[in-house]
């Protein structure tokens, strides 16, 4: 996949999700985190929205989890992504227990199913942008 | 007043209290036909409504609009038919808004702001702003979380609804070949719509082969892009009465029922799980009727697989047996719930719903426009021969249910019974 491309869209960083996309830039996965219910959430938020804590940290996931659902795109919707055609999408589950979005790498598209295992790897596709990604494990 | 004092066949909040009294549409295009504005078509649409109610201009006073921003204002339309408000509304959204909408018009009847409602909907989707991705929709400015799926090529709509159905063949067995069947039940309804953009019968292997969209998608599962604009009306039931066809009475709305989130919906619960499976719990206690009284559904078929996870979630069969209920018979004309019986989203054309409903009032009026010969009284002599270019009047048919669908995470339905 020709992750490179200028004009695939990129993080645009918030507030809200600023320490996500700095944390992979340092190949590190970090999920926003309650400290009063001591449960992540995703996508992050300003608050807990399981216990309407405000008092929420970043921890470290594993990386680790398996594939919760899959697709391959055959039809690129932006020209950016059309030489890759075709390639997938994944939502993985973590270790954590909340679903991230992302791409296997290295491995067969035919190879994907639901609960095969991933861990992350770091794309950094430009210097100032890293996408998560995943490989089988 | 607790469920057991409440008599379980009575509509709870609406009590057939409000109809639909008329609908009307443009012709539904793509290519041929194209290029009209939005103003021109919805003005159509909202003429040919009033004109099927037996209404005057005067006669309407409220009106209601749904749009990407891809439309034209409801006093703009209204101006244009000599119509003076009381109240309008121009809303965001797609599919599932018709049905919210028709409960916002009951409402804002029942506070007396207004007298009768037109709902309309007028879209150039095929030849503006494409569901598929290609045109203005695709230039759309990247924002918010949406980065945390298009940065990997994973924005259209087909690509972010199918790992619902991707997850549900995993978790229950399900096939493609049973949801395409979805596509060729519409198929074969669509032969008996003079109207409809795809009349020719498809088989299941015409849909396994056809190209491969995002798999599980296949060209042939997904809707047909169109060029068109429809409208109803709504108005109380006493007002109802003075009207040309029988109404449509209206006894229960869901309005864009949610998942816990409705961005990454999957975060949460079984992720083949769509927002019908709340809207069920609204929808049949209100309605004073269960999915096993219903005639006639309208399960919104953006995606064959759609059309099937609605079905489940509202429980027109247990979970998981979606794949057979589409697949089974019941779903066809001359079957024991037919669905969308005009061809809906995936042969008639893309509407965002509105045509489902459109559809459900004519089944209610026994009038359905298909081929059948008109009789002296103006109303079609149904055959009830459902065979290709036939008939396609549901006998008898006494209650629909619609289930609107704007993403898994959101949805809308609503029951309406023959008055
Ligand atoms: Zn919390």
């Amino acid at each position: 996949m020709d992750t490179h491309d200028a004009k695939k869209p990129l993080p645009r960083l918030t507030p809200d999700n600023r320490a996500f996309w700095e944390g992979c830039r340092e190949h590190k996965i970090l999920l926003p985190w309650c400290q009063y219910c001591d449960r992540p959430h995703w996508p992050p938020g300003p608050v807990c929205p399981y216990c309407f804590g405000d008092d929420l940290t970043w921890k470290q996931s594993s990386g680790r989890g398996v594939i919760s659902s899959w697709v391959v795109v055959h039809k690129a919707w932006l020209p950016a992504f059309a030489a890759d055609i075709p390639y997938n999408a994944v939502q993985v589950e973590l270790e954590e227990g909340i679903r991230l979005t992302g791409n296997v790498v290295g491995a067969s598209n035919k190879t994907l199913r639901v609960g095969l295992p991933v861990e992350v790897v770091f794309d950094d596709v430009t210097p100032e942008a890293t996408l998560p990604r995943f490989k089988p494990r | 007043m607790s469920a057991s004092e409440t008599d379980a066949s009575t509509p709870k909040f609406l009590a057939d209290k409000y109809a639909i009294v008329g609908v009307g549409e443009t012709a539904f295009m793509r290519g041929q036909g194209s290029g009209r504005t939005t103003r021109a078509m919805g003005t159509q649409a909202v003429r040919a409504a009033i004109e099927d109610a037996g209404l005057e201009a005067g006669d309407v006073d409220g009106m209601l609009s749904y749009s990407f921003n891809d439309s034209t204002f409801s006093p703009m339309i209204a101006g244009d038919l000599g119509i003076r408000l009381n109240f309008y509304m121009d809303v965001y959204g797609g599919g599932s808004s018709t049905e919210a909408l028709v409960g916002i018009a009951i409402g804002v009847i029942a506070a007396g702001m207004c007298k009768t409602v037109v709902v309309f909907r007028s879209m150039n989707g095929f030849s503006q702003v494409r569901i598929g991705g290609t045109g203005a929709r695709s230039a759309v400015p990247v924002s918010g979380d949406a980065l945390h799926n298009r940065a990997y090529g994973w924005q259209s709509a087909g690509q972010m609804f199918a790992p619902s159905f991707m997850r549900h063949m995993h978790d229950y067995g399900t096939t493609a070949g049973q949801v395409a069947m979805v596509k060729v039940i519409h198929s074969q309804h669509a032969a008996n719509n003079p109207k409809a953009l795809y009349r020719k019968p498809v088989t299941v292997d015409d849909v396994l082969s056809s190209r491969m969209i995002c798999k599980p998608l296949h060209l042939l599962d997904c809707c047909v892009e169109t060029d068109n604009a429809c409208a109803i009306i709504v108005t109380s039931a006493d007002r109802a009465r003075d009207c040309k066809h029988t109404p449509a009475l209206i006894r229960s709305v869901v309005g864009r029922v949610c998942k816990p989130r409705i961005d990454m919906h999957y975060q949460h619960g079984p992720i083949s799980t769509v927002a019908g499976y709340y809207g069920k719990d609204i929808l049949w206690p209100n309605a004073g009727v269960g999915p096993e009284d219903i005639d006639i559904t309208g399960s919104y078929d953006a995606f064959t697989f759609t059309t099937m996870l609605q079905l489940e979630d509202y429980g027109f069969c247990k979970k998981g047996e979606g794949g057979n209920y589409v697949s089974d018979g019941t779903m066809k004309l001359g079957g024991k719930r037919p669905n969308n019986t005009s061809g809906g989203h995936l042969c008639e054309g893309y509407t965002h719903g509105i045509a489902m409903v459109i559809e459900n009032v004519r089944q209610l009026r026994h009038d359905v426009d298909d081929s059948c010969p008109v009789g002296a009284d103006g109303h079609r002599q149904h055959t009830y021969d459902y065979s290709l270019g036939g008939c396609r009047q549901v006998r008898d048919a006494e209650l629909t249910a619609n289930l609107g669908w704007a993403m898994p995470g959101t949805g809308s339905a609503m029951v309406m019974r023959r008055g």
